[in-house]
């Protein structure tokens, strides 16, 4: 924060919806409109999106369809009440947003990288666990099918001694 | 419907919240479109703020809808 005040200008994002009424090329011009608005009032544009026709989660105005188109620039705090008053007056503009974005600083970058690299080692370390495990499975599987041999011996035991207490209860 | 978790799903994958994603927006939002609480979403309390405004932002640019129908 005390990076963008000293630089005299703060990084905004904008994210606005154009009515339905307009085919796609009209809703491009608007939005170019929209950035020409903000660069003649002194902003600087650092990135723009067109997202096309989106269907709105809810009706406005009567148009349950409508076209997003997002920028994000650089302005000093004091003129954004311009822009926002004019856009708000517009009536090529169904509604906008206007939303201070966080710069991220070299540092908080590197250290971010630095977490997504120890997230990954630990994911793949995770995996050859899991795949070790499996393994650990198969091998265990045999030796279930041998229990089973076991078991089956047993029965042919159980069957010997059944025949013999039958034939001892035969000769009572 | 997000099932309890213990650990927060933006610290674990070094996610930042944006209003603007809204499929990850709506595992933290119930049937009726209501914000879950925070120990219902396992997210934590930090993360759990930025989501609540981020929801309420995505609302207003009708991209999530504050209602189920």
């Amino acid at each position: 924060m005390s990076k963008t005040k000293a630089a005299g200008t703060t990084h905004y994002e904008i994210l606005f919806i154009l009515p339905n009424k307009f085919t796609e090329d009209e809703a491009k011009k608007v939005m170019d409109k929209v950035g020409q608005l903000i660069t003649t009032t002194g902003g600087q544009l650092t990135h723009n999106e067109f997202w096309g026709k989106k269907k709105l989660a809810y009706e406005i105005k009567h148009n349950a369809y409508g076209y997003y188109g997002l920028f994000e620039f650089d302005l000093e705090g004091k003129l954004l009440a311009a822009i926002d008053k004019n856009l708000r007056l517009s009536a090529d503009i169904l509604r906008h947003q206007i939303v201070v974005k966080k710069v991220k600083s070299a540092e908080e970058i590197a250290r971010a990288e630095a977490i997504r690299a120890k997230i990954d080692s630990k994911k793949a370390a995770d995996k050859k666990k899991e795949e070790k495990e499996k393994k650990a499975s198969t091998t265990e599987a045999p030796a279930k099918t041998k229990k089973a041999d076991d078991k089956r011996v047993d029965l042919k035991d159980l069957d010997k001694k059944l025949e013999g207490i039958l034939n001892a209860k035969d000769l009572i | 419907m997000t099932k309890k978790t213990k650990e927060c799903y933006f610290c674990v994958n070094n996610l930042d919240v944006d209003y603007k994603d809204t499929r990850t927006l709506r595992r933290f939002v119930n049937f009726y479109m209501k914000i879950l609480p925070g120990d219902r979403t396992g997210v934590c309390a930090w993360h759990q703020r930025k989501l609540a405004t981020a929801i309420k932002r995505s609302r207003v640019m009708a991209l999530l809808s504050a209602t189920h129908k």
